[in-house]
């Protein structure tokens, strides 16, 4: 992956730059090499760049006089929540301002009435579950890494999760954001009402992976947590049973709170790594929870029971919470068992249309074959996000180049069968060059102009999402080496 | 007026108006053409109009992916009844406004996605901007691009299916639109508690708003929006299988209490279109808020004819064009938005869909029609 050129008459301006914003932000200005360190990386580690400097803003007031500096003097911003990307999103410029929103982190209301909370950018997924959970209530978006994911970088990623099949993703649960536009101007998008009186610019903000706008303020609804839930296993002799069985339960009109799948490989590294008791010997596992109402999940656990026997599958059902637990941390321990199998692995995210499963999974196998390296699937069954994942051994010759190119086959390949490139981790650096794979070049182009209708100068998060013009052939993928992940006490999808 | 079969024929549509700078009006079934300011060229005179009704239909349905492609000028009446043959439904509640608009014309997948025309289910699975995955469209530039993708879960690229829906045609030509869809329940009934006032009323609807009941319907209508006399009736619609649909309602007992009964009809149908309201004179308002305001905003609007849904979220009501500025300061008082649905030329003229925005957010709207529409071809002015 090309970086972007650096613009060298920034640089030289550093010392002045950093003074500038001293002014703004007294308290929250890094500079010095081994403070900027930190924040050199986000959760896609192959990429290191250590920001021209980094500035920690603590309200909007702030944030727009940084913004109308950046643009005033031309210098690239480079937004960042706390740094879990998976795709480089929040990849620093040497001659950009990385502007981190950690310390915004006030929750301002907890609404019930209206079921929304309203908070800043820098406060945790998990901790608006947390100010709202002793009342019944949670926040239904569930990225995986949600114990340490900011609000911020959700509306920026469109984050989903484990249940995003029936709850929706980030953007089916927002009802309004402030953020400060590119020249510092800050705007209101809806609200708790949700409505917003001209173009749904919430709606495209979210997703907009940092090139659009700083947010500022987060209101989100929140539910009632579910009376009852229960969780299934269900193990198959064979891979398109399994997947033949996904389609059967969609078809019968259940919608379970999640839906995965995973290969042999995958459940046979999980049960080695922490032994959460997956059946033995089975080719696919699918691992299901109903939810809602008492009388609802008994039928829709009577409709899976049902369904999975007659696609010649097994169930067992979770006996009580802790079970249940055990099952989930298996399944959310994923990418950390698979690093045990070899020294590096990649994680591919593209969303397939589910009747293509069989043949994606037949064209993966001989995609492996070709590359000589060896793979195994774990997948958002219910919603079609496939999550391959790579392993194999920087150490040894070429093996780095090809699993980076089996990796690009494998998103091609979504894209060739109707899907899509990401799912749910964003396109960031790591996909950016494969835009041209899925857009015509007029597509591109509109969305550019989108871009441009925000940021005129292109000076948010440049080099993330659309290729260059010259764009290169390396292509992305989350890189583990020694099994240690970034952020390794995060579980991962 | 030109009849465009395919979406070639609208690319070279586009390009026409390019060339001759000349702005039209896009018609499919033409029920919402009154909505918004009227299309008048400089010299009053209507604009041209593209009429799209030739691309309807549905292209390709797919139950076991949860998704369904239409041509966008498919009746709304024509993609329920397939949908419904699997047991299914739209994501999304789409409202006919037909009845309430005077218009005999046929409400479209196109028209209510653009006009982000939600009813009551709104409440369940949100509004048409919630369930279109991706569309194709003919840009200002006569330019055909895809937005979104046929697939449920998808962060590649900007989202621009959301932009599309609400934007009432000012943004492009829609020549497809793939659409999420949900199972339908089984079995659906409405509970009614009678004889409340606005202040109860809404209260108890925000206590099953905020239960695991998954409502599909929280509507509060006055005394004299229905045919019993009273105070006002709160209306609660759930559904589901039926053990699952006895369960919420013993819960929705249990939540408010044993005066709760259930009635026989679905009234939530004609509450979404605006039904009610269509043979009221006056301008028609739906003025959007914080569910939680809904009775002290009603007390204060104060007009004769009015009903609260989504939970208190919308109020529908009928006022006397004069009446348009204290509904417009009210509801920006409260943080909403107040649209005229329904009202004479000169009004919507005068009025606009919505408030005029702050600055910054106006500045904004504007930069992103034009990086879609340029030259301001498409629908000028409506929204």
């Amino acid at each position: 992956m090309l970086l972007p050129i650096t613009n060298a008459s920034i640089v030289a301006r550093r010392a002045e730059i950093v003074a500038a914003l001293k002014e703004i932000v007294p308290d929250g200005v890094v500079a010095d090499p081994s403070g900027l360190a930190t924040f050199d990386s986000d959760a896609l580690s192959a990429y290191h760049q250590m920001p021209l400097v980094c500035v920690l803003p603590s309200n909007r007031q702030q944030v727009s006089d940084i913004l109308k500096y950046a643009e005033g003097q031309g210098v690239p911003i480079v937004p960042r929540g706390a740094g879990t990307s998976l795709s480089g999103g929040a990849l620093p410029r040497e001659d950009g301002i990385l502007i981190g929103m950690g310390r915004m982190k006030r929750i301002i209301e907890i609404d019930y009435e209206n079921g929304c909370v309203v908070v800043e950018p820098g406060v945790t997924n998990m901790n608006i579950t947390k100010a709202v959970e002793a009342n019944g209530f949670y926040y239904a978006p569930d990225p995986s890494s949600q114990i340490a994911c900011t609000i911020g970088g959700n509306v920026a990623e469109n984050s989903g999760g484990l249940h995003c099949l029936k709850y929706g993703l980030t953007t089916n649960n927002l009802l309004g954001v402030t953020m400060v536009l590119p020249g510092g101007e800050i705007v209101t998008l809806g609200g708790k009402s949700g409505a917003q009186g001209g173009l749904d610019l919430l709606g495209v903000i979210t997703g907009s992976e940092g090139l659009l706008g700083v947010v500022v303020e987060v209101v989100v609804k929140i539910l009632r947590k579910a009376p009852v839930t229960r969780t299934l296993m269900a193990s198959f002799d064979t891979v398109p049973a399994a997947g033949a069985c996904v389609a059967a339960i969609i078809a019968d009109g259940v919608v379970p709170a999640a839906m995965e799948f995973m290969d042999r490989r995958a459940a046979e590294a999980i049960e080695d790594f922490n032994q959460p008791g997956y059946p033995k010997g089975a080719e696919a596992i699918l691992i299901i929870d109903a939810d809602g109402v008492q009388a609802d999940v008994a039928y829709a656990v009577s409709r899976v029971i049902a369904i999975v026997a007659q696609c010649g599958g097994k169930t067992v059902e979770a006996t009580d919470e802790k079970q249940r637990a055990r099952i989930w941390s298996g399944r959310k321990a994923a990418f950390a068992a698979m690093g045990r199998l070899a020294p590096d692995m990649i994680c591919m995210d593209g969303t397939i249309p589910r009747h293509a499963l069989p043949q994606v999974l037949e064209e993966m196998a001989k995609l492996s074959e070709h590359y000589g390296l060896g793979f195994c699937n774990v997948f958002h069954a219910g919603d079609g996000n496939l999550h391959p994942l790579i392993i194999f051994d920087t150490m040894k010759d070429g093996e780095f180049e090809r699993a980076e190119a089996f990796g690009a086959d494998i998103l091609r390949l979504c894209v060739k069968v109707g899907g899509v490139l990401s799912g749910e981790h964003g396109i960031g650096v790591e996909k950016r060059d494969l835009m041209i794979d899925m857009f015509t070049t007029a597509e591109l182009e509109q969305q550019g102009r989108v871009k441009c209708a925000f940021d005129a100068q292109g000076l948010f998060n440049p080099g993330k999402v659309f290729p260059t013009l010259s764009a290169c052939v390396e292509q992305g993928h989350i890189h583990v080496h020694g099994a240690q992940l970034p952020h390794p006490h995060l579980p991962r999808y | 007026m030109s009849r465009v079969a395919n979406e070639d024929q609208v690319v070279d549509f586009v390009h026409a108006a390019r060339a001759g700078k000349t702005p039209f009006e896009i018609v499919a079934g033409g029920t919402r053409r009154a909505v918004g300011r009227p299309l008048l060229d400089s010299k009053g005179a209507d604009l041209p109009m593209l009429d799209v009704s030739g691309l309807s239909g549905i292209v390709k349905y797919e139950p076991a992916e949860l998704i369904v492609t239409a041509q966008p000028a498919t009746p709304l009446a024509e993609i329920k009844a397939v949908l419904a043959q699997k047991n299914q439904r739209l994501g999304f509640d789409p409202a006919d406004w037909s009845m309430l608009l005077g218009s005999n014309g046929v409400a479209t997948l196109a028209g209510a996605a653009s006009c982000d025309a939600s009813g009551s289910g709104k409440l369940r699975h949100g509004g048409a901007r919630d369930s279109l995955l991706g569309f194709r469209a003919v840009n200002g530039l006569g330019e055909s691009f895809r937005g979104g993708a046929k697939v449920v879960k998808n962060v590649t690229g900007f989202d621009l299916p959301k932009l599309m829906c609400g934007a009432f045609g000012t943004l492009g030509v829609l020549t497809e639109l793939t659409f999420r869809v949900y199972p339908q329940p089984q079995f659906a009934t409405t509970l009614c508690l009678s004889d409340v006032t606005p202040e109860d009323g809404f209260a108890h609807l925000r206590k099953i708003a905020l239960s695991a009941l998954e409502p599909a319907g929280l509507a509060y209508l006055p005394g004299n929006m229905l045919a019993e006399s009273g105070q006002g009736a709160a209306l609660i619609k759930l559904e589901g299988a039926r053990q699952p649909l006895e369960e919420k309602i013993a819960l929705a007992h249990g939540l408010l209490g044993n005066a709760l009964r259930r009635i026989e009809d679905d009234p939530f149908a004609a509450i979404g279109s605006g039904e009610q309201f269509a043979d009221i004179p006056g301008d028609i308002w739906r003025v959007m808020i914080a569910r939680a305001d809904a009775p002290r905003l009603a007390k204060e609007l104060n007009v004769r004819h009015w009903l609260g849904d989504w939970a208190g979220a919308v109020l529908w009501m009928a006022a006397d064009p004069s009446e348009a500025p204290r509904i417009r300061a009210i509801a920006a008082k409260a943080n909403g938005q107040a649209m005229l649905l329904r009202g004479s030329a000169a009004s919507r003229a005068s009025l606009g869909l919505f408030a005029p925005q702050p600055h910054a957010l106006a500045a904004l709207n504007r930069s992103v029609k034009a990086a879609f529409d340029p030259l301001s071809l498409f629908n000028p002015g409506r929204l």
